[in-house]
């Protein structure tokens, strides 16, 4: 809100942000009074606001909105993605108090505070946008307590790094729930909740799929005694390596029974196939990203959010004869876009490993599928919430992967 | 895919003349269209009536033919060129309807064209509204409840069954032609009939009304692959029930949640598919209800549009330009996203900051009409702002209309309580400030929410505004600390807003914001966000914390060019042509070029057009602001119209350096003393004239001066108040009315020139040698405004003798007045005399005209000439040749527009747009032009004729000329006695206040060729205006000069000999 319009008895508190590489934005607060750390990320969807704020996957994270109003339509029932937000800061050009919406319950500023979210606004996230975008993700810090810009930045650098904090165990919830499918279940899935998103738990459930979710460290033996048609991966914050015990389940999976992950899921299917992973330099955050299905030929326009990716050539050497007779790994994944075609590797450990899914912009693998153990799993989030529902057939092919369909990912937007 | 290789030579239309609903965002989308085919190789052919645009220039496409885009003369053309394909998409409805027609008379088939970038089933499932509506319910969405009438009783029986109030929208028209809303059987009748004499399927939908729901439009584009993108979604400020292009426009959406935006988004992708957009760009428009998000979809269209230059302006992407490389083949994951230059066009943009279009009007232009917005458009111009915030876009955009508002200003203060209640309710151009005034007396959000139906969040951001003014005002200036001032920029608030409100002047306030360090910054529109990096120049300036500018330093020296803001009549694409052409010389001339301007119609604000654009409204401190952050050379202000010239002394006065002719030297040619003590002093005669601040004062000037008389307002613009009047009643009669016009201000009253040939010369002069780039001689006699009137290069009644004295007496003024650059003429020839009417130290808007008449382009030359070239240097033809060939300017009037408007030339210009006609004689030129304004000019038929006495000597030969080629005639009972007594068989035709029959009944039975009105004065007004007013509902051809009868006779005449020329075979 510009101070202009606010009346003048009431001023915002002032806020500070500060970033590990010694910037700093002055502002105003417009959530909860305190300070938070995390890893300063920005996000460029234009709406969805809510949906970004309840994320789990953004536990550990200052969040930067690029769109400069936020809080137009205020908060409603509906599009929560988790019961509380998990994100550390939100940092926005400007927040609106009066927010007008027929399902409106209560305004952004007002929920923050509720929650506890430290929030700043008054600040040029574009300027912030191109620091992170130049320099790449980095610590940071809000707080309306430590206005001095030096103390700020110092506190920032001796801050825990986001790789080595137990984000997922904050964000999983402690004791199993089932989630029924709409209609009659045509399948039961059992999810292994890394910090999963009310909107990939809705698609599973319109796509036939009754859901338990299940705490992040349940072993596999625990979830193979439920019996379940397929195992779940879900999307959760931070770096994969953080979460081992998730990483050996999967291995454990793999060929068992048919498995899907998403984002955070997508890494722990390819690290359970011995992939490496890189970080991003300042990851892919909003819902605008194309990438295409190599299957297909078809761009979807995807929502996504992750610092952390797979790297492709390190699940193995490529099967020249599934690759279009290429046998060398090329620097940029886009060559196999350019040519449609989807590139099959052998790994030593669960046999052949296909990229279904490439990243126009930068050329990141989106999605793999593990022809011989029945699984995929995408980099990006099929669900949306908030973005395009381009990829929303991802939850009906999980499905007919559980029916035993081979070509279960062979389709796009209707 | 990749490029068709199939294909070689590609046909594309352009969408003829500016008109309301279809204006140079046609220019926008064709030239990017041309531009990115021939880039990769193809031939492309090109056919538009419009002079005015760029993409006529000779060098945009391989070949050019300023010709009609009618069914018949693209034929031509088409038999001649022999295309392998044709893409109508670029071309708004007029081109897709003349590809419609193509395909059904089967000129396509014949010559084996194929139709690229839309399919034309899919054409009629996106217009043809009965097929639309049952598309949309197979695929489940909702259209409004609707029945299509055929006539006016089925319209009623429709209307009945949904009840009042209820929308009709005619088939297959222009921005809505013929629409509106009917709240009662009395309206619909009208509205109906109207409806189904405009559609060229004699259909009118009768819709469900959704008064009061927001208006959602969705910018799509899709490939031949199936891939689809929403570039941009648009909300619309006003609620269902205004035009969208008569609406307050704010991109991105501000009030939909992302549940209910993506369902937009899926259906608007559904509905492309469905309709069957094979590729290219459309935009699908919802209505989407505030209490429930109920979604009901109103129309699409399979093609480039208003919106989706607006969606190009407001996110960088390149709309037209990508739907003409879908058309040959490509998919959107092959094209490039040029901004980027690394990433594919197959994403969605991400803005981060805010988008408003606010509408420009001309209603002063037409007494007599309604200025209540409906469903048919008015608009004549828009301007687009960018700012971080709706606030401070919406400020901007305001104060860019240049009507007199410094941002969102209150409007109404003497208003009571009720009828300012009235107007909150009411759409009308002014509404926003009304709705401000509620707002400044503390109605609250609810109460002017639920009297004007405007989404509470945007009226509640026009609160804080109107907090913040009080706020302003009770701290004063001083009270304003760098925070304050920096908050206050931040909503919007011009200099001059601040200034009022805290009783300073608005130099004060811009010095102190730069004590204070308040001073905007730059920004990038760069698609992404931020996300990557912009290798584009396309700028805004606004004001945030901090202060960090994304200004990149200038490798070579930089000269600002001033555009000319929204098009308004009397000032429009001409001198955005005008500005482009500047742009492209002056960067081969080794500088980089900083454009200026608030248009998102135009071809200056694509950011290809120059090296550095700046998205900004054109008043003192915006234009200040942008030298500020670029430190120009110096600033070109002599071809964006009046708009740069009104602020050249300011700017020059603040340091900056103006290019070509001198301030000093506009100001003697604008100043009337000092330019009449010139051509004094020079010798060069003028009309006689006076200036009188009283009743008293001008009735006894003008017995000095003489009737009949050309009187204005002293302070006018595009003959806005002009009137010509024959007698001291006349002239008392209009300075009652004179006073409202300008309070305060003098009255000039010149002599007319009855019975004189107007010309219209455009020059260019370097300070020591002038070139006479064309004169035009015009069709109307002096006293219809030349933007109205009709003209022809070269010119063609008069002597060379003549032509060498007005080329003499353009030198001797041009270099006496110490022009350098662009400058125009307008002349009046008097029995051998000529008089001096007025001068233009600027570009004029027949520029385009001339250059493309006489192949020499004027602005080009202009441009060379500021930046110090010499016009000995240049190789210019001679300005004696003869052309060998005639070309013809004729003018497109509004009027259907207007309903109640009075129908008639005058001294005040009201026309929108142009058309060209080239021909071997001036009659075949001329009658060219009657087809590209879609005039149907039936071969036989009644001609009524009424002239007025002046006139009635004259008509005799035209109406001879018409019985022999087979005409029936019927006049007035005067103009009939004229013409028995020259022994013209003629059938006498009842004052329309006599009853019948009369001309109204002639009009109406639908047997009239076309009127030959001439008006006179008062007394015959009242018939007049019913008969011609009757025309323009029909379609009836019009004229009401006798200069113009004489030569649309003389058109008709030379009917069928004439061939279609392309530029590129002239000279």
């Amino acid at each position: 809100m510009n101070p202009l319009a606010a009346p003048a008895g009431n001023q915002p508190a002032p806020a500070l942000l500060a970033l590990e590489n010694g910037r700093c934005f002055f502002g105003r607060s417009c959530g909860a009074l305190g300070e938070a750390f995390g890893e300063a990320v920005f996000n460029t969807s234009m709406i969805g606001y809510q949906e970004v704020v309840t994320d789990p996957s953004y536990a550990g994270q200052v969040v930067a909105l690029t769109y400069p109003q936020v809080g137009n339509y205020g908060m409603n029932a509906r599009d929560g993605q988790a019961p509380h937000p998990a994100l550390e800061a939100l940092v926005v050009g400007d927040l609106c108090r009066t927010p007008s919406h027929w399902q409106s319950d209560e305004a952004l500023g007002d929920y923050l505070a509720r929650e506890g979210v430290v929030a700043i606004e008054g600040v040029d996230t574009r300027a912030l946008t191109l620091c992170l975008r130049e320099e790449g993700a980095m610590r940071a810090a809000v707080s309306t307590e430590d206005l001095d810009p030096e103390s700020l930045v110092e506190r920032v650098r001796a801050s825990r790094p986001i790789g080595e904090r137990d984000l997922v165990a904050q964000v999983s919830r402690g004791q199993p729930r089932t989630i029924p499918a709409r209609g009659a279940a045509r399948r039961r899935v059992v999810a292994v909740d890394c910090g999963e998103k009310a909107g990939i738990m809705e698609c599973l459930a319109a796509a036939g799929v009754e859901c338990e979710l299940v705490p992040w460290d349940t072993p596999a033996t625990s979830i193979l005694a439920r019996d379940p048609d397929g195992v779940f991966f879900s999307n959760g914050p931070g770096d994969p390596a953080a979460i081992p015990q998730v990483t050996a389940c999967a291995r454990e999976l793999l060929g068992q029974v048919p498995l899907f992950g998403i984002c955070l899921g997508n890494q722990v299917l390819a690290t359970a196939a011995g992939a490496s992973i890189e970080k991003l330099a300042f990851g892919h955050h909003g819902g605008n990203e194309p990438v295409m299905n190599l299957l297909t030929g078809r761009t979807e326009v995807t929502a996504q959010n992750h610092n952390y990716g797979p790297v492709f050539s390190s699940l193995g050497p490529l099967v020249p004869e599934l690759s279009g007779g290429v046998a060398e790994h090329p620097g940029d994944l886009r060559v196999w876009s350019e040519r449609r075609i989807a590139p099959v590797v052998m790994n030593p450990q669960v046999g052949r490993v296909r990229l279904t899914h490439v990243n126009l912009n930068d050329g990141t693998p989106e999605g793999l599928q593990f022809l011989d153990a029945r699984a995929f799993s995408l980099q990006y989030h099929p669900e949306a919430r908030p973005g395009p529902t381009d990829a929303r057939y991802a939850f009906d092919a999980f499905v007919r992967l559980m029916d035993g369909d081979p070509e279960y990912l062979e389709q796009g937007r209707a | 895919m990749p490029r068709r290789n199939d294909l070689k030579k590609i046909l594309v239309l352009g969408s003829g003349p500016i008109v309301i609903g279809q204006a140079c965002e046609f220019d926008y989308s064709g030239t990017q269209a041309v531009k990115a085919l021939r880039r990769e190789g193809y031939e492309v052919v090109l056919v538009n009536s419009n002079p005015a645009t760029i993409m006529t220039d000779p060098d945009v496409a391989d070949r050019t033919y300023v010709e009609p885009i009618t069914a018949r003369s693209v034929a031509g053309i088409i038999e001649r060129e022999r295309p392998d394909a044709l893409l109508p998409n670029m071309g708004g409805q007029t081109a897709l309807n003349c590809a419609v027609a193509l395909a059904q008379e089967g000129v396509l088939e014949r010559y084996g064209v194929e139709v690229i970038g839309c399919d034309i089933d899919s054409i009629e499932t996106g217009e043809d509204r009965a097929l639309f509506a049952q598309a949309m319910g197979q695929i489940g969405l909702a259209t409004a409840e609707s029945g299509i009438g055929t006539t006016v009783e089925e319209c009623e029986a429709v209307a009945a069954r949904l009840g009042y109030p209820v929308v009709l929208r005619p088939a297959f028209t222009l921005g809505g032609a013929g629409g509106g809303v009917a709240h009662n059987a009395e309206e619909l009748r009208a509205i109906a009939a109207e409806g189904l004499s405009l559609s060229p399927e004699g259909q009118v939908l009768v819709e469900q009304s959704l008064l009061g729901w927001k208006e959602i439009e969705m910018e799509v584009m899709r490939d031949s692959a199936g891939n689809g993108i929403v570039v941009c979604s648009i909300e619309n400020l006003d609620p269902m029930g205004v035009h969208t292009g008569d609406s307050i426009a704010v991109a991105p959406c501000q009030t939909l949640n992302d549940y209910e935006l993506q369902r937009l988004r899926d259906a608007s992708l559904a509905v492309l598919d469905r309709v069957g957009v094979a590729c290219g760009g459309s935009n699908v428009q919802f209505a989407v209800n505030p209490e429930d998000g109920r979604v009901v979809v109103i129309e699409m269209n399979p093609r480039v549009s208003r919106s989706s230059a607006l969606a190009s302006k407001a996110t960088g992407f390149p709309i037209a330009k990508f739907a003409a490389l879908l058309a040959v083949g490509y998919t959107l994951d092959e094209v490039l996203n040029d901004v980027t230059g690394a990433t594919p066009a197959c994403f969605e943009p991400s803005i981060d900051y805010c988008v408003v279009k606010a509408p420009r009007f001309a209603f002063e232009k037409f007494k007599g009409a309604s200025d209540v917005l409906t469903t048919r458009m008015k608009a004549v111009g828009e301007v687009m702002a960018i700012g971080t915030t709706f606030e401070e876009a919406l400020q901007k955009a305001l104060r860019s209309l240049e009507q007199g508002h410094q941002g969102l200003d209150a409007l109404g203060a003497g208003l009571s309580d009720d009828e300012l209640a009235d107007r909150v309710a009411q759409p009308t151009p002014e509404r926003v400030f009304y709705l401000e005034e509620a707002l400044e007396r503390g109605w609250g959000v609810a109460r002017v929410a639920e009297l004007s139906s405007v989404d509470p969040w945007f009226l509640s951001r026009m609160e804080d505004i109107a907090r913040a003014k009080q706020r302003i005002a009770e701290l004063g200036l001083g009270g304003l600390d760098r925070g304050l001032l920096l908050a206050a920029k931040q909503l919007g608030f011009s200099d001059e807003q601040i200034a009022r409100l805290t009783g300073q002047r608005a130099d004060t306030v811009r010095a102190l914001r730069q004590v204070l360090g308040v001073t905007p910054v730059v920004k990038h529109v760069d698609t992404c966000a931020g996300e990557f990096e912009a290798r584009t120049n396309y700028s805004y300036l606004t004001y945030r914390a901090g202060g960090e500018s994304e200004r990149r330093p200038a490798e070579r020296p930089r000269v600002m060019i001033l555009a000319a803001g929204p098009n308004r009549i009397g000032q429009g694409i001409e001198f955005d042509y005008c500005c482009c052409h500047a742009a492209r010389t002056l960067h081969e001339l080794g500088f980089e070029t900083v454009m200026v301007n608030c248009n998102p119609e135009t071809v200056s604000t694509d950011y290809d057009t120059s090296d550095r654009l700046y998205f900004s409204p054109l008043t003192f401190e915006d234009v200040m602001d942008v030298a500020d952050a670029e430190r120009p050379q110096g600033v070109v202000v002599t071809l964006g119209g009046q708009t740069p010239i009104n602020l050249a002394r300011r700017l020059s006065e603040a340091g900056l350096t103006v290019l070509g002719t001198s301030v000093d030297a506009i100001d003697l040619t604008e100043d009337r003393e000092r330019f009449a003590g010139l051509l004094d002093e020079l010798g060069v005669e003028y009309p006689a004239s006076a200036v009188a601040s009283t009743v008293d004062e001008a009735l006894a000037a003008a017995r000095t001066v003489g009737y009949p008389l050309l009187v204005r307002p002293s302070y006018v613009l595009g003959g806005r108040g002009m009137a010509i009047v024959y007698g001291p009643d006349e002239l008392a009669a209009y300075l009652d009315e004179a006073t409202a016009v300008s309070r305060g201000h003098a009255v000039y009253l010149d002599a007319f020139l009855e019975d004189s040939v107007e010309l219209d010369v455009d020059a260019v002069c370097d300070g020591e040698d002038v070139y006479v780039g064309a004169v035009l001689e015009h069709i109307e006699e002096c006293g219809i405004h030349s933007g109205d009137s009709a003209c022809c290069y070269p010119p063609f009644s008069l002597s060379g003798a003549l032509l060498e004295r007005v080329r003499d007496i353009t030198r001797t003024l041009a270099l006496a007045a110490g022009v350098v650059g662009p400058m125009n003429l307008q002349l009046a020839v008097k029995d051998e005399r000529v008089l001096v009417i007025e001068m233009n130290p600027r570009a004029s808007r027949t520029v385009p005209f001339s250059s493309k008449a006489s192949g020499v382009p004027l602005a080009s030359v202009a441009a060379r000439v500021i930046a110090g070239e010499k016009l000995r240097d240049m190789g210019l033809p001679d300005e004696r040749r003869e052309p060998g060939h005639y070309a013809v300017k004729e003018s497109v009037m509004p009027w259907s527009r207007f309903p109640g408007a009075t129908v008639v030339l005058g001294p005040e210009m009201r026309s929108t747009g142009e058309v060209m006609g080239l021909g071997a004689t001036f009659p075949q030129a001329f009658a060219k032009t009657r087809e590209e304004i879609s005039y149907a000019t039936p071969t036989s038929g009644v001609v009524p004729i009424s002239v007025c006495d002046r006139d009635k000597r004259a008509i005799g030969p035209v109406a001879l000329l018409l019985r022999a080629m087979g005409y029936e005639l019927a006049a007035t009972p005067g103009t009939a006695k004229a013409l028995r007594a020259a022994g013209i068989e003629v059938t006498e035709l009842r004052r329309v206040r006599d009853g019948s029959p009369n001309c109204v009944d002639l009009l109406r039975s639908g047997e009239a060729a076309f009127l030959i009105n001439t008006p006179h004065g008062g007394a015959a007004r009242g018939d007049g205006e019913k008969i011609r007013s009757e025309a323009v509902a029909r379609g009836v051809d019009l004229v009401s000069t006798m200069s113009g009868a004489t030569a649309l006779v003389q058109a008709l005449a030379t009917r069928g000999a004439s061939e279609p020329v392309a530029l590129q075979d002239l000279a």
